[in-house]
């Protein structure tokens, strides 16, 4: 180290400053990630009693699970029905997604079809429209068409903020598969369908993962579109449903944190035990 | 292998003649490019043209008949001074976000980037706001900075840096800039994380070159890190700009636009005028015109950039 300055401090010592004040930061980050979160959680263990003072002791006095047994009592709040619906339409829109993402993804890199260059202009442009601005023209859409308050035009509706994405990741996804594997596989005899299958398939495992992720946390994510194509608040799914809480003449503020807790759980869950796959779908896309 | 044709069963030859059929080209079009395309269709591309028509029509929410009304809504939204108020408070929203969003975002990814003991265990939690639905973290603002309740007023006040507890989503000053905090916590983390993947691709040996040549850190920084994070602080103004200009979900839950109106951005102006004023042909045309923005915006980025060439296309 033969720079000017900084005769008077050790260059190791002024590299072990930089470095502390660098963890600083980064602990300052972690720590504006967590106390938010590690609050809502301590938040849905306490009392109303403990919950509607002031100042609220930072350390609950004492748990209870008061929270929670209210949102599963029966006629209090429909939580378990929005959390059912929010369930069955996550479910059929990773299903839809991942299948023609899939499929799509497989067609566009292999087969040899016309302009393929307007076609990824598409997606992308697809992928760019807000959840608003589908929302109001699929209203206007969907009311034609009967499938306002169904779960098929809510699927097809989310399916529409997450299929562009994730076609557009596998597309790039099958292109890092070589393809001189299905192609020794056909010399050797096999067809293509079969060197799909039973070869491309399962190398793609990895992205087909990663979109199934992608598409789950876009659709348990999901607010805009269900608020405006669901009106019935039969078919409320989570995000909505809570939401109407907190419009009421009395916030169940304490109820709210517990119902918040419960819909964090699920993506948290799936993302950590399969994170490898979530980030190379960001690596392979290089955005989202 | 013909010795083994002999013996093939029954099963075996319909599944391979089902896979010949479905190996020929047309099939294998017809099952992978074209259900792709035909639901893009259906559910992307008809409800904007669907909106494109309604916007020259009266729509009333109870009498099915359209009526054809031309470019009147055009030119009553063009006219109206509301219109461009909610357009600039879109224009705020994004570009406070978008800044906010660049200098830490960027500045997180840079951190948790380096080489420390627990920089995989740090990489998985700055996933986590990704994962938390953004309503939730709508209930959660609410929450923690209530007026009466809040455990951020509580924090500031016993610290002394405020007299009595704020309303921070209830002050017309107050409203647009706590709405843009609250929502920053999750929408930074887009940032960090494509940042992230961008700086985890320079190959290393860029790095080893520049430090054999006697390049400082701070060098290596400006002449190697900088340059690759070009393409993607590009990306993100972009996008991130055009869809914080769009976004509806967070902002309608805190504030609902309100107060006085300082938080509608052109999305909830388009939401209220959809279902409050219940004038569906009228939403249709602001949806329009707020979609010939995101067109303008996609020109630019596909000039500039050229994403579609990633793919081979040959």
């Amino acid at each position: 180290m033969t720079d000017g300055g900084g005769r008077l401090v050790a260059p190791g010592a002024r590299r072990r400053l930089l470095d502390g004040v660098l963890n600083l930061l980064t602990l300052l980050g972690v720590l504006a990630i967590l106390l938010p979160l590690l609050w809502v959680l301590s938040t849905s263990l306490r009392s109303n009693a403990e919950l509607y003072s002031t100042p609220i002791p930072l350390i609950p006095r004492e748990f209870s699970l008061i929270q929670y047994e209210r949102l599963f009592q029966p006629g209090y709040v429909s939580f378990l029905d929005y959390y059912v619906n929010s369930l069955i339409v996550s479910f059929g829109v990773v299903l839809t997604t991942t299948v023609i993402a899939t499929l799509g993804g497989y067609g566009l890199t292999r087969l040899d079809i016309p302009y393929k260059r307007t076609f990824a202009r598409v997606i992308l442009f697809g992928y760019m429209f807000p959840p608003i601005l589908l929302a109001i023209p699929m209203y206007v859409f969907w009311r034609q068409l009967g499938l306002i308050n169904s779960y098929v035009g809510l699927t097809l509706a989310i399916t529409a903020t997450s299929l562009p994405f994730c076609l557009w990741l596998m597309w790039k996804f099958f292109q890092t598969v070589p393809i001189s594997l299905e192609e020794s596989a056909m010399m050797s005899g096999a067809s293509r369908f079969r060197a799909f299958y039973e070869i491309a398939l399962p190398i793609a495992k990895p992205g087909i993962i990663a979109v199934a992720l992608f598409s789950f946390s876009i659709a348990w994510n999901a607010y805009t579109i269900p608020k405006i194509i669901m009106p019935d608040s039969d078919k409320w799914v989570l995000t909505v449903g809570i939401d109407t809480l907190t419009l009421a003449d009395q916030v169940l503020w304490g109820e709210i944190m517990a119902a918040s807790v419960l819909a964090i759980v699920p993506p948290i869950l799936f993302v950590f035990f399969l994170q490898k796959y979530f980030l190379r779908g960001f690596r392979v896309t290089g955005m989202n | 292998m013909p010795g083994e044709a002999a013996d093939v069963s029954r099963g075996h030859a319909v599944r391979e003649r089902l896979f010949e059929v479905l190996s020929t080209r047309w099939v294998m079009v017809g099952l992978t490019v074209v259900p792709a395309f035909g639901l893009f269709l259906v559910i992307n591309v008809l409800p904007i043209g669907w909106a494109i028509v309604a916007s020259f029509h009266d729509i009333h929410p109870y009498n099915p008949e359209w009526t054809f009304i031309g470019l009147a809504h055009f030119t009553d939204i063009l006219a109206d001074p509301d219109f461009w108020e909610v357009l600039w408070n879109s224009l705020v929203f994004a570009g406070g976000s978008v800044v906010l969003h660049l200098v830490v975002g960027t500045g997180f990814a840079l951190l948790i980037n380096r080489q420390f003991r627990f920089a995989p265990l740090v990489r998985s939690i700055a996933l986590v706001p990704y994962l938390i639905p953004t309503a939730i973290l709508g209930f959660m603002g609410l929450w923690m900075a209530n007026s009466q309740w809040g455990i951020i007023n509580q924090i500031l006040q016993q610290v002394g840096l405020i007299d009595g507890y704020i309303a921070w989503y209830g002050n017309t000053d107050l409203a647009m800039l706590s709405v843009i905090l609250t929502s920053s916590w999750k929408l930074t983390i887009f940032v960090t994380i494509m940042v992230l993947a961008r700086l985890q691709s320079i190959p290393e040996d860029h790095y080893e070159a520049a430090m054999m040549a006697g390049a400082s850190s701070y060098q290596r920084f400006r002449d190697i890190t900088l340059p690759n994070l070009k393409g993607v602080i590009f990306i993100v103004i972009l996008l991130r700009g055009i869809w914080t200009f769009n976004k509806f979900d967070i902002i309608w839950v805190l504030t609902q636009g309100g107060p006085v109106g300082v938080t509608t951005t052109a999305p909830i102006y388009a939401y209220e005028v959809a279902f409050g004023r219940l004038s569906l042909g009228e939403a249709s045309a602001i949806s329009v015109l707020l979609f010939l923005l995101l067109v303008t915006v996609a020109l630019i980025y596909f000039r500039v950039l050229e994403p579609s060439r990633e793919v081979r296309v040959e």
